[in-house]
């Protein structure tokens, strides 16, 4: 899939640097590009608004992160590797917006902004899952989508966080066991009403 | 808190991934899964997330896969003229401070030799200077020019080979 645009129709002049790759030497071309996008661009839009909770910066982190996969040189191994490197690309983005100055940090962001701002509450499992999330960590919320939504396994999720295999193992068991329980609340609560 | 393993969360896992939950499941897995709460919980939260990937994936994300493509390409094109340019600055900073410390070290050299600042000023207008360089008959003698000449050609060469180190780099 490693191969430069020849038809000419995004190309830009390009700069010669001896001993460094050429300035259009992107890891796919545009027809390759726009396929991989098109399959996983709504997976990782997914991932960014939920954890984040927050549909402008999800789509400003979803472009950067595509950005930035281009951009890189991107690991041997076809599709499956090329999704979740851009995955830890956007974890790292995620990782970054929470370390900016607290006010801008999603920890401070009410539970009821986050739900009513982003408009989610209208479909049912969005509504049963928004304010649980709300409730989690942004470390807890990163690993239960990756595991649960995306079907990622243990070692992916290292993978992709940067955190051990083992301490995913258990972060996610204490993540799953507080959602679940946040869950079950929200579901006993909707059967009163 | 205690963390151990269910023996059917393999299963179940397997289950919920090629979407056979519960369905395609045994009565036996089931029952289970209604009697144990680790099981329950992972149902119940997976079963969730999937519902909510599914609903937020038929949002058309926004943004064109060919502007992306067409800003990356415009973003390494930056990068790699950024990495030309910045051997360039630091060969043009270093000949800077080369040109300056040997100023600095031309002065210090001529105060001690005791030269007479004074009359080699007004001896070393531009007129004059250019009168010595052309006829060599003027009282600032050929060492001196020659010494400035070396000194810049000096700084000049440092840059270059700083430039071409970095470059190399």
């Amino acid at each position: 899939m490693r191969k430069t645009d020849t038809t000419g129709e995004y190309a830009i002049p390009n700069v010669e640097t001896r001993g460094a790759s050429r300035a259009d030497e992107l890891p796919m071309d545009s027809d390759a590009f726009a396929g991989f996008y098109q399959r996983s661009a709504p997976g990782l839009r997914a991932y960014l608004t939920r954890v984040s909770g927050n549909h402008a910066l999800a789509d400003d982190l979803m472009q950067e992160s595509y950005l930035r996969f281009l951009c890189a040189t991107c690991p041997e191994g076809g599709e499956v590797n090329y999704r979740r490197y851009l995955y830890r690309i956007a974890t790292n983005l995620l990782r970054d917006h929470w370390r900016r100055p607290r006010a801008a940090c999603i920890e401070d962001v009410p539970e009821q902004f986050l739900a009513a701002r982003d408009g989610l509450s209208h479909i049912d499992s969005q509504a049963l899952l928004d304010p649980a999330m709300a409730r989690m960590r942004p470390r807890e919320r990163q690993i239960l989508w990756l595991a649960h939504a995306e079907g990622y396994s243990h070692r992916e999720i290292a993978e992709i966080t940067g955190l051990s295999a083992a301490g995913i193992r258990l972060l996610l068991f204490r993540a799953r066991r507080k959602i679940a329980r946040l869950l079950r609340k929200q579901i006993d609560a909707g059967r009163q009403a | 808190m205690t963390f151990r393993t269910c023996s059917f969360e393999k299963e179940i896992v397997q289950a919920l991934k090629d979407g056979h939950w519960p369905e395609g499941c045994g009565a036996e897995l089931r029952a289970h899964v209604d009697s144990c709460v680790k099981c329950g919980d992972l149902v119940l939260v997976t079963e969730t997330f999937q519902r909510a990937r599914n609903e937020s994936e038929r949002a058309a994300p926004s943004g064109s896969p060919s502007l992306l493509w067409w800003r990356a390409q415009l973003r390494r094109r930056n990068a790699a003229t950024e990495r030309v340019v910045l051997p360039i600055t630091m060969a043009q900073t270093f000949a800077w401070l080369v040109l300056g410390l040997v100023g600095v070290a031309f002065v210090v050299s001529q105060y001690r030799h005791g030269v007479q600042w004074a009359s080699w000023w007004s001896e070393f207008v531009p007129s004059h200077a250019l009168h010595v360089l052309v006829s060599g008959t003027g009282q600032v003698g050929w060492s001196s020019v020659l010494l400035i000449f070396g000194f810049g050609v000096l700084a000049l060469l440092s840059g270059l080979v700083v430039y071409l180190v970095s470059d190399k780099s």
